[in-house]
């Protein structure tokens, strides 16, 4: 195989898919991309690299670490070298996201309303009725348009024959579409001409669409609605991403303390006195929405706001309850999910995942464990999980008792080679392991889905783990069009 | 708007004016103590910014650079500049979707400037005045940032509520630390050169040498600080532009809330425009500082509780 200069000491692992590479060299996606950088000396992509961090820090796109009462601003590490998917793949991404998002949606209209699905066998009820997300309070709440999940990131990953495999359903307030957003604009300024010169699909779209969905799902008697953003405040990591969307929708963005309910309707409090507010789309979690009805501890809901929702008079998006169907053992069920409620073959497969309340399913992940990643059903951010052939025996045994004590809150499911994207890092090119998380808006005309997403990465050498909170990564993805 | 976020315009808009005025007031001292035969005494700077004690005000007054360093860099100093700067862009961070990118892009750069380990090397080993301009000049080029890329809208008038009543207290606090520096004996022919240096701290030299033809004289330097209304650091200019900004909220606020405070500028307006006043008696100005400054709290204290109230 002839390779470029620059990717001679790119060095990827036989047993897994690389983005750039195959045996018959570089990808067709990435050609102008490698022709691009072959031209450019070490200094220069150090310094294009640097330059991405400045920007970065310059404009804010940071979240605040806090100890001993000071605040240290940090970036969201950000690789240069962007990620490519060919429009082929993207085709079959996007139809099977749509796919699943209707099941999953009807999934969640079914589980709060009839039933069917636990009364024909294909769920069961000990299953639901024990997900902590499962909420009684949304049972028989019928929500605008029967859309549960308006904003929603689903979580992929590629094997080993580059077959891309849903890893998470993430449908409850999925964060990363500013850094999609923004890492675009960064690498419009590092890389100049590039993207228009390879043909690269748009994002900026995204808060377009997202604020026409949100207009068009309130009350149709209101010609002017008012839409918030509800934030838990400044200090949460997300509050960049909170106020960017805010910003580029030209919506207020609120706090709990700036909205109050009054006889089963939201206000906001404004310097011209209360404002009435139609659609919320929420980046704070259930429990802590509304102290009245759910953890009467919390500060950052509005009290009342539940019955407000119940009664019709705001939306709120996404729905409260979602949580149980992005419950990671729930997940294991949403290939049967599509088959039962669309009468069709699922589009993207699941990951092969074992319920651990099972007995037998139990005895065989023990068996095998170090060929296992152990989750916990309902942590997120490389939370709760051991991955097999790095844990300890200790590790490990500390696992066994805690599945042992509530298997329901635990999953097993193989260990799957993640496919390697080219990252800058020290000076060279380097193999890194990457996910994508494409985000897609359901709304009263159907579901959008931006041709690009976030990709994560694991920046440590052999890392699985791409969460933001492990020390992961993000970079630009690009969708190349036909 | 909001109301949580019209509070924190007017908070942001009063860090930044307050970061700019004591940078100002800090380097004309400095450069006032590089300007001594004896040592240079910063009593009143500390008291007025220091948040110290008599006692710890004593170990450090004749230190420039210790004084520089505890108004300038000490975040145990709720008054010093990094903290001032620090909450401007608290309080931009949580309004980011109210003001524009330009403008939170160069707050924010502020905000790394003065965390800058050059800065402060030039502060506390090097040349003080270096670190000041670059800080002066950042400021600067942020009201020019506001001035263009702001709309003409409620924020707007919210952010010069906030500057303008935190340039004039800080006109004031000023006034009264040179005043209390020259026992408000303004008469005397010492008190000439602390008055030309107060005159430097607030930019309105050059104006005064071009109005008064280069006779320093105390009474018309203390008419130029309060009553000129074409001295933008002036308390008159100031007042006047609080009126005008406040008017134009006026289809954007409640009856009951804009008389309410319309009343409290109203009454410190009228307060300075008709007062009777002797300014060659350092006492009288004293006196009419007083009485200002609470007509502003007032008036602080009234958007307080009809606009910013939740």
């Amino acid at each position: 195989m002839n390779l470029p200069e620059i990717l001679k000491s790119y060095h990827i692992q036989p047993d897994l898919w690389d983005e750039l590479l195959s045996n018959e060299g570089v990808r067709t996606g990435y050609k102008n991309v490698v022709e691009t950088i072959e031209k450019l000396s070490f200094e220069e992509l150090s310094s294009k690299d640097e330059l991405a961090k400045k920007l970065f820090m310059a404009q804010g796109i940071t979240f605040t670490v806090y100890s001993d009462n000071e605040g240290v601003e940090k970036i969201f590490p950000f690789d240069i070298i962007p990620r490519i998917i060919e429009n082929a793949e993207w085709q079959i991404i996007e139809s099977g996201i749509r796919q699943r998002l209707k099941a999953l949606n009807i999934f969640l209209k079914d589980v709060y309303h009839q039933q069917f699905i636990i009364k024909d066998g294909l769920v069961p009820a000990s299953l639901i009725y024990s997900c902590p997300l499962f909420l009684r309070e949304m049972v028989n709440v019928d929500v605008p348009f029967d859309i549960y999940s308006h904003i929603s990131g689903i979580d992929l990953i590629r094997d080993l024959d580059g077959q891309f495999f849903v890893l998470e359903d993430n449908l409850r307030t999925p964060s990363g579409v500013s850094y999609m957003l923004e890492n675009r604009s960064i690498t419009t300024r590092i890389f100049p001409n590039l993207i228009p010169q390879n043909n690269v699909k748009p994002v900026k779209e995204y808060p377009t669409l997202l604020l026409k969905n949100l207009l068009a799902l309130a009350n149709k008697q209101h010609s002017n609605p008012t839409v918030v953003l509800l934030t838990p405040g400044v200090y949460n990591s997300a509050y960049f991403e909170h106020s960017t969307l805010a910003r580029l929708m030209g919506i207020e963005l609120v706090e709990g303390r700036d909205l109050v309910v009054e006889n089963h309707h939201v206000f906001m409090k404004t310097t011209k006195g209360l404002q009435k507010v139609d659609v919320i789309y929420r980046r704070v979690d259930d429990e802590f929405i509304d102290p009245l009805t759910f953890r009467p501890d919390s500060i950052l809901g509005v009290p009342g706001l539940y019955w407000a929702y119940r009664k019709g008079n705001v939306t709120i998006v996404n729905a409260m309850g979602n949580g149980v169907a992005d419950d990671k053992a729930v997940y294991a069920y949403v290939p049967e999910m599509i088959r039962y409620y669309l009468n069709e073959e699922p589009i993207l497969k699941n990951v092969p995942t074992y319920d651990l309340s099972v007995p037998e399913n139990r005895s065989f992940v023990f068996a095998n464990m170090s060929n296992m990643v152990i989750k916990k059903t309902n942590e997120s951010g490389g939370y709760g999980m051991l991955i097999g052939n790095k844990a300890t025996e200790q590790e490990m045994n500390e696992f066994k008792t805690a599945i042992l004590e509530d298997p329901r809150n635990f999953i097993a499911q193989p260990i799957i080679n993640l496919s390697s994207s080219p990252c800058y890092i020290d000076g060279k090119l380097q193999p890194r392991r990457v996910d994508l998380r494409p985000f897609a808006l359901y709304g009263p005309d159907g579901i959008d889905i931006v041709a690009g997403g976030l990709t994560r990465v694991a920046l440590k050498e052999g890392s699985l783990v791409v969460n933001s909170s492990q020390g992961g990564g993000s970079k630009d993805t690009w969708v190349l069009s036909k | 708007m909001l109301s949580r976020v019209a509070e924190s315009v007017f908070w942001m808009a009063r860090y930044m004016e307050r970061t700019n005025g004591l940078l100002r007031v800090l380097r004309t001292n400095y450069v006032a103590s590089q300007d001594e035969m004896k040592k240079y005494n910063w009593t009143t700077v500390l008291e007025t910014f220091g948040c110290l004690s008599d006692s710890d005000i004593g170990k450090i007054q004749n230190d420039s650079r210790l004084v520089l360093k505890r108004v300038m860099l000490d975040k145990d100093n709720e008054s010093s500049l990094i903290n001032n700067i620090t909450r401007a862009r608290e309080n931009a961070k949580s309004i980011q979707d109210n003001i524009t990118k330009e403008m939170w892009h160069h707050l924010n750069s502020y905000y790394h400037l003065i965390r800058d380990p050059y800065i402060s090397e030039m502060i506390l080993n090097e040349d003080p005045i270096t670190a000041m301009d670059a800080l002066i000049k950042h400021s600067l080029f942020l009201y020019g940032t506001i001035e263009i890329t702001m709309p003409r809208g409620e924020a707007n008038n919210f952010l010069n509520l906030g500057r303008f009543l935190e340039r004039a207290i800080i006109t004031m606090e000023a006034t009264e630390i040179m005043l209390k520096e020259i026992n408000y004996e303004i008469n005397l022919e010492s008190s000439i050169p602390p008055l030309r240096y107060l005159l430097y701290s607030l930019s309105g030299y050059e104006a005064y040498l071009r109005n008064s033809k280069g006779v320093a004289e105390a009474s018309s330097i203390m008419n130029q600080i309060i009553f000129d209304e074409n001295f933008a650091h002036s308390v008159m200019y100031c007042i006047t532009h609080i009126n005008r900004y406040f008017r134009r909220m006026k289809t954007a606020s409640t009856s009951e809330s804009f008389e309410k405070v319309e009343f409290n500028i109203g009454k410190a307006l009228n307060n300075l425009k008709y007062v009777n006043i002797d300014l060659s008696q350092g006492s009288n100005i004293h006196q009419l500082l007083i009485t200002t400054r609470t007509d502003f709290y007032q008036i602080a204290q009234s958007l307080s509780t009809n606009y910013f109230g939740y």
